[in-house]
C-alpha cells in the first residue's frame, strides 16, 4: 500500500491522479499539495486525498512541510512531481518559470534526505529533446537534450529540472523515475506542455508533426510508474500525431474567422520582423514524435484514449476518446 | 495565501485520513462493496436463469473489414482530389485501400504520412511512370510481402525522380503494394514546403531512430548509401557508382531483414550535370549547384528532368543476418565488407542493362 504525495494537485494533470489514485486500491493516502485553495473536484475524495496549500518553490513552506507533524504522520513513501504540467507557458507562476526548477532541486534533495521515501516520480515533457530538421522526426529517451540558450524560457527550465532528476537516477536509493509526456490533451480540448502550441504561428513552409496524448492517459503513467519499482526514463505519448497547425487552429482565431494556415505564417514572419513576436523556436519548424516502447514494454504503459480532430474551421475541436 | 505557513490548519476533511491507520479505509471498504453490489445486480443474467435465450445470430462468415477513407479531416473533396480520382484506376484505388488498411482510422501515421495526400500524388507520379519515363521494371519477386526490408539503390539525377519511381513502381506493380519508404537527406528536411509534402507521401529524413522504428515496424526502407555523391555525379561518371555509406548494413543486421538491391537505369541521364559549381554552392549554402544544358539556363524549369526511359531491377535479396550476428553490425570491417558486396552487385546489374541498352541503339 503506497502513500503518495502529490505536487500541484490542483492542475488538470492532478485531478486526473487524485481520481485514479483515489480509486486505486493499492494507494492507502494521497496527500496533495498546490499553491492554490482547495480545489472543489477534491470533495469527493476526501475520505483518501488530504489536500495543503502551501508554495513549494518557497524554501520555508517546503522546510515547515517537510518537518510537520502531518507530514510525518502521513508516512509518505512516494512523491509525484507535477512542477511543469499546471501552467502552459510559466507566464502565471509567481516566482517565474526558473523557480520551478529550484522547487524541484530543494524537493528531490529533501526526498533523497528521508528513508522513508523510496520513489520519486517527476512528469517531465517530451519538449527537453533538441528537434532536428525535418517535419517528423522519431526520438527515443537517449536522444540528445536541445541546450539552446537562445530557446523557450519554459523548455530551458524543463531541460533543467530534468537534469535534476537525472542526476538522482543512479547512486541514489531513492527510485527516480522521469516521464517525458509529449503534448497533453485535456477533456476541454486544451493543451498543456506544448511550447509550440502556446505561442508563434508556423512558418511558411513547415508543419511540423506533434504526437499527443490525453491527460487521463498520463494519469495513469504516473499512477503506473508509482507501482513499479522501475526507475528510468520513459517517453510517454497517445497513439495519434497531428500537424501543429491542425491543432493551432483552434487557437487562431479573431472572432468568428478562422485565419488559414499559411496567412497566419506569413503575419507571425512580419510579427518577427516588427520585434512583436519572440523569435519562432526550431519547435515551429521542426516536429518531434516520441517513441514509447520503453514505456510500453517496461512500464507497461498503453495509451488507452485516442485523441480526434472534428469538424472544419470554425467548428473543428479536438475530442477524447475512450478506446474500444 | 500569506507567506507565513501554519502547518496543520489545512482545510477541514470529511474524514481526516492523516488520522487512519494503514490499510484500506473504511470509507473505501463500503464505497467498494457498494460498487461491487452495483455491478452484480447490473449484470445480465445468463440465458436459461430468469431471462429468455436469445437465438444464435445466423453464420453470415467473417465480418467484412471496415475499409478506411482517405480523409484527414478536410471534408471538403478539393479539385486534386477530383483528379486523382479520374487519374487512378479502380484497380489502384483498391491497392491504396488495401495499403493503408493498417493505419487503423489514424489520419497520419507516427512519420506524418497522410493517405490522402498520397493518393493524390500517385495520381501525379502515376502519369510520370507511365508516360514520362516509361518505367519498366522486373524482380518484383524479390520484394517481401509483409515482413521489412533494406532496398538499396543507386541514385543519380539532380532531383529524386529515381525514388520516386521506385516508390510508385512498388504501389502499382508490387504483388501485394507495398509503400516504400524512402530514406532522405537531413538537409531536404530543412527545407519549406519540402519537407511537409516528404513526410505526408511516406519519405523519412535519415536518423537511425526514424529508420529503427520504420524495420521495427516491418516496412520496407528505400536507402541510397552513395549519398549527395550520387546525384551531384557528372556526365562523365553516370552509372559508376560512388563509395557506399554503411549504415544499411549495420541496421540490417540489427534488425535481422534482408537487403534487396535495386539497380536503377535512366536517372543518371535525366539531368546530366556538366560542372559542379562548388563557389556558388557555398555562397548559397547548397550542397552543390550543377550545371546542366538546361540549367540555370531555362531556369526553374531547366531543373525538370528529360523523358528517359527508366529500368528498375529489384535483384536477389543479401541475406547477412542469417550468417553474421547482431553483433557483428559492430564490425567495421566485416560491415564494410557487407556493403562492398552490395555495392558490387548493383554495379553489375546497372552494367548488364546499361550494355543492353547500348547494344539494342547500335
Amino acid at each position: 500500500m503506497r502513500r503518495v504525495l502529490v505536487t500541484h494537485l490542483e492542475s488538470p494533470v492532478g485531478r486526473r491522479i487524485a481520481k485514479a489514485l483515489f480509486h486505486d486500491p493499492d494507494v492507502a493516502l494521497v496527500v496533495g499539495v498546490g499553491t492554490e485553495a482547495e480545489p472543489s473536484f477534491l470533495v469527493p475524495y476526501r475520505g483518501k486525498v488530504a489536500y495543503q496549500r502551501l508554495d513549494l518553490a518557497k524554501a520555508r513552506h517546503l522546510q515547515s512541510f517537510l518537518h510537520s507533524e502531518r507530514f510525518a504522520r502521513a508516512r509518505v513513501d512516494s512523491v509525484i512531481h507535477l512542477p511543469f504540467a499546471s501552467e502552459r507557458t510559466g507566464e502565471r507562476v509567481p516566482g517565474g518559470i526558473s523557480s520551478l526548477v529550484s522547487e524541484t532541486r530543494r524537493l528531490v534533495e529533501e526526498c533523497v534526505a528521508r528513508p522513508a521515501i523510496e520513489r520519486f516520480v517527476y512528469l517531465s515533457s517530451a519538449f527537453v529533446y533538441a528537434p532536428e530538421p525535418g517535419n517528423v522526426n522519431v526520438v527515443s529517451e537517449n536522444q540528445l537534450l536541445g541546450f539552446d540558450g537562445e530557446g523557450d524560457a519554459a523548455v530551458r527550465a524543463w531541460i533543467d529540472a530534468d537534469l535534476v532528476c537525472q542526476g538522482e537516477l543512479h547512486g541514489s536509493k531513492l527510485a527516480m523515475t522521469i516521464l517525458r509526456a509529449s503534448t497533453i490533451v485535456t477533456e476541454a480540448g486544451e493543451f498543456l506542455n506544448s511550447p509550440p502550441l502556446a505561442h508563434g504561428e508556423t512558418p511558411v513552409g513547415y508543419d511540423p508533426m506533434l504526437s499527443v496524448v490525453s491527460d487521463r492517459d498520463v494519469a495513469r503513467a504516473l499512477v503506473l510508474a508509482v507501482h513499479a519499482d522501475l526507475p528510468g526514463i520513459y517517453n510517454i505519448a497517445g497513439r495519434e500525431v497531428f500537424p501543429r497547425s491542425q491543432l493551432r487552429e483552434n487557437a487562431r482565431k479573431f472572432g468568428p474567422i478562422t485565419l488559414p494556415a499559411p496567412l497566419g505564417g506569413a503575419l507571425s514572419l512580419v510579427e518577427q520582423a516588427l520585434g512583436r513576436r519572440a523569435h519562432a523556436t526550431s519547435f515551429h519548424r521542426y516536429g518531434i514524435v516520441v517513441n514509447t516502447r520503453l514505456a510500453h514494454d517496461v512500464l507497461g504503459f498503453e495509451p488507452q484514449y485516442r485523441i480526434e480532430v472534428r469538424g472544419q474551421g470554425a467548428a473543428r475541436r479536438i475530442d477524447t476518446v475512450r478506446c474500444r | 495565501m500569506s507567506d507565513e505557513l501554519v502547518v496543520g490548519e489545512g482545510p477541514s476533511l470529511g474524514s481526516d485520513p492523516f488520522t487512519q491507520s494503514d490499510g484500506t479505509l473504511p470509507y473505501l471498504i463500503r464505497l467498494r462493496e457498494q460498487s461491487v453490489r452495483l455491478v452484480t445486480e447490473a449484470r445480465p443474467q445468463p440465458a436459461g436463469r430468469g431471462r429468455e435465450a436469445l437465438s444464435e445470430p445466423p453464420d453470415l462468415g467473417p465480418p467484412i473489414p471496415e475499409l478506411p477513407s482517405f480523409d484527414d479531416g478536410d471534408e471538403s473533396a478539393g479539385a486534386l482530389d477530383r483528379l486523382a480520382s479520374w487519374l487512378l484506376t479502380r484497380s489502384d484505388e483498391e491497392r491504396l485501400v488495401q495499403l493503408f488498411g493498417r493505419l487503423d482510422g489514424r489520419s497520419y501515421d507516427d512519420f506524418g504520412l497522410s493517405p490522402r495526400v498520397t493518393r493524390r500524388a500517385l495520381g501525379f507520379f502515376k502519369l510520370l511512370h507511365k508516360y514520362w519515363f516509361r518505367v519498366q521494371s522486373s524482380g518484383h519477386a524479390a520484394i517481401p510481402e509483409k515482413e521489412g526490408a533494406i532496398l538499396a539503390a543507386n541514385h543519380g539525377g539532380l532531383l529524386p525522380f529515381d525514388a520516386a519511381m521506385v516508390v510508385t513502381d512498388a504501389l502499382l506493380a508490387a504483388h501485394p503494394p507495398r509503400l516504400i519508404r524512402t530514406v532522405v537527406d537531413r538537409w531536404a528536411g530543412s527545407l519549406p514546403f519540402v519537407n511537409i509534402f516528404y513526410a505526408r507521401v511516406g519519405q523519412v529524413i535519415g536518423s537511425r531512430d526514424n529508420v529503427r522504428e520504420l524495420l521495427d515496424a516491418k516496412e520496407l526502407v528505400l536507402v541510397f548509401p552513395e549519398g549527395m555523391a550520387g546525384i551531384r555525379k557528372r556526365a562523365a561518371d553516370r552509372y559508376i557508382l560512388q563509395n557506399f555509406h554503411i549504415g544499411f548494413v549495420e541496421e540490417s543486421l540489427r534488425h535481422r531483414v534482408p537487403i534487396i538491391p535495386v539497380a536503377i537505369i535512366g536517372a543518371d541521364d535525366q539531368a546530366p550535370i556538366l560542372w559542379d559549381a562548388q563557389p556558388l554552392a557555398k555562397l548559397l549554402g547548397l550542397p552543390f549547384f550543377p550545371i546542366t544544358p538546361t540549367f540555370p539556363l531555362l531556369g526553374p524549369l531547366g531543373l525538370l528532368p528529360y523523358p528517359v526511359r527508366y529500368e528498375i531491377l529489384y535483384g536477389e535479396p543479401f541475406r547477412f543476418h542469417e550468417e553474421f550476428s547482431a553483433e557483428s553490425a559492430d564490425d567495421s570491417h566485416a560491415v564494410r565488407y557487407m556493403a562492398e558486396q552490395v555495392r558490387r552487385r548493383i554495379q553489375e546489374m546497372v552494367d548488364q542493362r546499361v550494355i543492353a541498352r547500348r547494344a539494342k541503339r547500335a
